[in-house]
């Protein structure tokens, strides 16, 4: 093989060695959402890096560092990239609200992550001009996730962790009830009843938000356990509510 | 009788306590070499797939491979360049990673972020290249709200544009339009020679998306003006801004809709001798 003759250097991913560590990253769409927290963390200072801003600190008695995604796949994806890289963290959280996709779901319950889908990607069936567009026909993409050696492999969902995950939906919500499902993200609000059907009977989707899956993507794609959970409609600061009894419950 | 006896000593005396000591001046080199990384670049230069960087590692001078988490960096010269290949992955997630560990690890002052396409202009046929004046993210949208039965109108949707936060204000800032093409780089590649068609300057459009609607595509040339559409330029414009780093994307033509041409994977040899070929041309950075 052709690439054999190359001399081969492994560089760590992580380059927390020469920084500090977290146990925890705690990721959040926005400064509201992530103002409860905030309030909250001790011994805090910020680290930024280009566009993204890291508050560390500890909360619960973890170490922890919390970032904002802005709500959106590439800030977030970047955000937690640079996360794992600078303070190798043992586990990621994503937390915030969705709109629901499963209609079962009432305003006030949340979410807690079995596992995860990026529904973003599709493939439509050629229609010559003049035929429209028909999003109910169109067909899905999964995300590919490159692993070493140059292999990349399909993730239709991207996986929670168990351990997290049992800690998670043991938590109370401040109203409405606590149920496992399948957190699913991409840019797009999609308010169109029968597409979220579609969605939903395509990807298996109970909700939708800006961003959880493809933070969970990252995290299979670099190698660390993820949990999430979304409040339906909630408003900003519901899903914080319920980041202090998972730290203090979580090993 | 066996050569292992004489390969594999007893582990005593002088011979072992030699071997032990330069194992572990050999892990220390290794390790220094782990946490230093990588020499800086003067061009970091991605492909999607292993089609796109085949040539462009092939080209290289004096290689090195490096492995960095799940990704796989080869690092050498091309004319006056140091360069390095990265091998990204396809879509947002693979690339925003990669993207990430490339600029921090090798510094690069300019990204060449290359491969294949579908044409979302009907004049663009299999093997044309578009240098992107722009890269433009074009996968997200509001859709307004319509009961059930009532069916779907993606030609309605409302784009939502990329937000980057500006660390000079603290405010987030929107790109409608994407992000601007380096204009040093883009001349260079206007004036750079594709051995297989045409070059136009363009318009690259980034979803994880493949659209064959062809009223669609019509819809995606008129809204975000886009000429292809593929997975990653957008994305990894973005990032580029958001670091300061000069950015430039190349797009072959690999399917074409008008046309009725399917997906030719072998069309990103295009973009890999284009590349060759243009940083053979660039000036030294």
């Amino acid at each position: 093989m052709r690439m054999a003759r190359f001399a081969l250097v492994l560089v760590l991913l992580v380059t927390a060695v020469r920084a500090e560590r977290a146990d925890v990253l705690l990721a959040g769409a926005t400064d509201a959402e992530l103002k409860p927290l905030l309030e909250r963390l001790t011994g805090a200072h910020v680290e930024k890096q280009a566009a993204w801003t890291f508050w560390l600190g500890t909360l619960a008695g973890r170490k922890v560092v919390l970032t904002r995604t802005e709500g959106d796949p590439l800030n977030a994806v970047a955000a937690t990239t640079l996360a794992i890289r600078r303070y190798g963290p043992r586990l990621i959280v994503t937390f915030g609200s969705a709109r629901a996709h499963d209609p079962s779901l009432r305003a006030g319950d949340v979410v807690v992550s079995e596992k995860f889908v990026a529904f973003d990607g599709m493939e439509s069936p050629f229609r010559p001009e003049g035929g429209g567009s028909d999003a109910l026909a169109w067909t899905t993409l999964p995300h590919l996730l490159m692993t070493p050696g140059e292999k990349e492999v399909p993730a239709v969902t991207f996986p929670a962790d168990a351990g997290a995950l049992a800690v998670a939906r043991s938590l109370r919500a401040t109203s409405g009830r606590v149920v496992v499902g399948v957190l699913g993200s991409a840019n797009q609000v999609n308010r169109e009843a029968d597409r979220i059907a579609r969605l939903r009977a395509q990807w298996g989707t109970s909700c939708e938000d800006g961003e959880s899956a493809h933070i969970a993507g990252c995290a299979q794609l670099l190698g660390v356990p993820v949990v999430g959970w979304r409040v339906i409609d909630g408003a900003e600061g519901d899903a914080a509510a319920l980041v202090l009894p998972f730290l203090e419950a979580w090993k | 009788m066996s050569g292992f006896t004489m390969l594999a000593p007893p582990k005593s005396g002088r011979w072992f306590r030699l071997r032990v000591a330069l194992g572990l001046l050999a892990g220390c080199l290794l390790l220094s070499a782990a946490l230093n990384a990588a020499e800086p670049v003067d061009v970091l230069v991605q492909g999607a797939e292993q089609p796109e960087v085949d040539d462009l590692v092939a080209a290289l001078q004096k290689p090195l491979k490096l492995a960095i988490g799940p990704f796989s960096f080869w690092v050498g010269t091309i004319g006056p360049h140091r360069v390095a290949v990265s091998l990204t992955g396809q879509g947002l997630i693979n690339c925003t990673a990669a993207t990430l560990v490339g600029i921090e690890e090798f510094s690069p002052k300019l990204i060449v972020n290359q491969g294949t396409s579908g044409a979302q202009a009907p004049f663009l046929g299999l093997h044309d290249i578009i240098v992107g004046r722009r890269a433009v993210d074009y996968g997200n949208f509001v859709s307004a709200p319509r009961a059930a039965g009532q069916g779907s109108a993606p030609l309605a949707w409302t784009p939502v544009a990329q937000r980057l936060r500006d660390p000079a204000t603290g405010r987030l800032v929107e790109f409608p339009d994407g992000f601007a093409g380096d204009p040093a780089a883009l001349a260079v590649a206007l004036r750079t020679r594709n051995p297989m068609a045409r070059v136009f300057a363009g318009i690259i459009g980034s979803a994880h998306e493949v659209n064959l609607e062809l009223d669609r595509v019509a819809w995606s040339h008129r809204v975000f003006g886009m000429d292809v559409e593929e997975m990653e330029s957008g994305h990894v414009a973005a990032l580029a801004h958001a670091y300061g780093v000069r950015y430039i994307a190349f797009r072959v033509v690999s399917d074409a809709p008008y046309e009725g041409v399917p997906f030719y994977p072998l069309a990103a040899r295009a973009t890999g001798l284009f590349t060759i070929n243009f940083l053979e041309n660039l000036p030294a950075l």
